[in-house]
């Protein structure tokens, strides 16, 4: 095919590239901007029916971040953590509930500057076996196939560890990654023979007589930390006092958990929409604890980073860098 | 004309290299980084130890299956719903009732149904490539001139011959242009199809969705490109095929 483009039309057309490529350039420019103004402003995200961050819930509907005099603004409700995570490498989250898993992970990686201002909760996790397979201890996964939810995730980890103790081979156990809605299916049908998940997921395939609790995972690794509170550097950095009202509207809601277990349950039913039977069950294997431990986030750093998964040097050291407790007033756990 | 194929792929590498190298798309790693990554998952694999080259042929498994099954129940239903008036008023709505639903939405039930292994992935990919395939087979019987049909009835062809003589070959340049859509949509597909398990850790869907829950965009993007470039000589090879075929046009 042959034709000659009139010197006109090829002109206009550069017009329109240039145009468009100018239009981009404002736009990227104009991502960038914000302004380091204080605000009471927090732009929250948190996961999408994860018992472990209750107290985000209760603390919102006890009012607890309005006595503190702070505007909670709800801009994202994710199904993952990384999701999470990728959303303060855009910039546009202050404050998130969400797992130490993807919280290390992309901080590790420079993807996201963000500090851990609290914990979220402990344990929570189960190691869940199907019907049909014989033996009551761990050494029963030998030989077996585990889901777990991702590569290098707490289940991976707390699954491994409890290999460990039980002398078991990872080796010698197949293991493979299950989105966790799944798990509760692929057990009932048998295609996996155990599940490492959290809450209320154990408690659902107990529920639905698709497994049993092997093991929980506050027997593998007792207090192991969970879900955490995160907070953007930058935002710390501008608006250190509303941060402080962010962590102490989350202490009152933790404590107040573990004061009204009940009604707390109620809570998590209306949070999640979970069966209150369920939820009831799935509270019991989660702690509520807004201290975070260092020495125990740094062993699961150090798994990490042995696993080539982040790019730290020193695992005390990033471990050191990355909490930062100066908000939590008053002691306590 | 040859030459012009180049424009489109350098323009957008250049933008990429350029907004990317100027720090003006966040996170998003540069091209260089990403021909690391590349070589990363070539050595090294994602998670370790699983290879780039296990994740394509996983993949590839996959798409075929599920591409083939679309292929094989796609093209005959479509040559019948283009041939009967009847069968289209009956089977028509259902088909536009479905073809909206994304791969993805079907997943859980596909898991329910299938399991966790191939079947359920094969039944995610055929659902993508099968609705362009059928109804560009039915726009394709449906686009042959009527004349031509009467002329071989005339002619004494009995319904057989006037399907395998006239319908098919006439509709076979829209038939490849179904194939080629429904390849392309089988590899979108793919994600949604790894995206709950895969029973191996193979995986190209898996091993990006690995690199997402890692924080290795330079993995991610890298197995992007792995499926641009896979997708892109597929359909090479179908229009390859297509003007082999249709060389007596």
């Amino acid at each position: 095919m042959k034709y000659r483009k009139s010197p006109v039309s090829s002109r206009r057309n550069t017009a329109v590239v240039l145009f468009l490529l100018l239009a981009l350039a404002a736009l990227a420019l104009g991502g960038c901007g914000s302004s380091a103004k204080t605000t009471r402003v927090v732009r929250v995200g948190f996961l999408r029916n994860d018992l472990h961050q209750l107290a985000y819930y209760v603390a919102r509907e006890k009012g607890f971040f309005k006595e503190q005099g702070i505007d909670v603004r709800e801009v994202g409700q994710f199904n993952a953590g990384p999701e999470e995570m990728s959303a303060f490498s855009a910039g546009d989250l202050d404050i998130g509930y969400v797992g130490a898993a993807p919280a290390i992970t992309f901080a590790g990686q420079d993807m996201a500057d963000v500090k851990i201002v609290a914990q979220a909760n402990t344990g929570g996790s189960s190691i869940v076996v199907r019907p049909g397979v014989e033996g009551n201890d761990v050494a029963a996964l030998k030989g077996r196939t585990v889901a777990i939810p991702g590569i290098s995730t707490m289940q991976d980890f707390l699954l491994r560890t409890a290999l460990k103790k039980a002398n078991v081979d990872p080796a010698d156990v197949n293991i493979i990654v299950v989105k966790p809605p799944e798990m509760l299916q692929a057990l009932a049908s048998a295609q996996i023979d155990a599940a490492v998940a959290w809450e209320p997921y154990p408690s659902m395939a107990v529920a639905q007589n698709a497994g049993w609790v092997l093991m929980t995972s506050q027997k593998i690794w007792p207090d192991h930390p969970c879900c955490m509170v995160v907070a953007d550097s930058r935002f710390i950095k501008a608006n250190p006092d509303t941060v402080r009202r962010f962590v102490a509207a989350h202490v009152k809601a933790t404590k107040y958990i573990r004061d009204n277990k009940l009604e707390a349950v109620d809570l998590a039913h209306l949070y999640t929409g979970q069966d209150p039977a369920v939820a009831r069950n799935a509270m019991k294997n989660i702690g509520f604890s807004y201290l975070p431990e260092a020495k125990l986030l740094e062993r699961y750093v150090s798994f990490m980073k042995d696993a080539g998964v982040i790019k730290v040097t020193s695992a005390p050291a990033f471990t050191r860098r990355l909490i930062d407790t100066q908000f939590i007033q008053g002691g306590g756990s | 004309m040859r030459k012009w194929k180049i424009i489109s792929p350098l323009v957008a590498l250049g933008l990429w290299w350029l907004l990317a190298g100027l720090g003006w798309l966040g996170h998003t790693p540069t091209p260089l980084a990403v021909i690391k990554g590349f070589g990363h998952l070539v050595a090294t694999g994602l998670p370790p130890g699983y290879h780039l080259q296990g994740h394509v042929a996983a993949s590839l498994v996959r798409v075929f299956t599920g591409f083939a099954i679309a292929l094989v129940i796609g093209v005959p239903l479509g040559i019948f719903i283009g041939y009967s008036k009847k069968l289209e008023a009956a089977v028509d709505p259902l088909v536009e009732l479905i073809r909206p639903i994304p791969p993805l939405a079907w997943l859980p039930l596909a898991i329910i149904w299938f399991g966790i292994g191939l079947a359920s992935q094969a039944y995610i990919i055929a659902l993508g490539a099968f609705f362009p395939i059928v109804l560009n087979t039915v726009s394709g019987v449906k686009s042959v001139d009527p004349r031509l049909i009467e002329a071989a009835r005339t002619l004494g062809a009995g319904p057989r011959t006037v399907l395998a003589r006239v319908l098919v070959p006439g509709a076979m340049p829209s038939i490849f242009t179904g194939v080629r859509i429904g390849m392309g949509i089988a590899w979108m597909s793919l994600i949604a199809a790894e995206l709950v398990s895969v029973q191996n850790g193979y995986g190209l869907g898996y091993m990006i969705m690995t690199a997402r829950d890692l924080a290795r965009y330079d993995l991610l993007v890298a197995g992007m490109v792995v499926i641009g470039i896979l997708g892109y000589l597929f359909d090479w090879l179908i229009r390859l095929l297509e003007k082999r075929t249709l060389s007596w046009r």
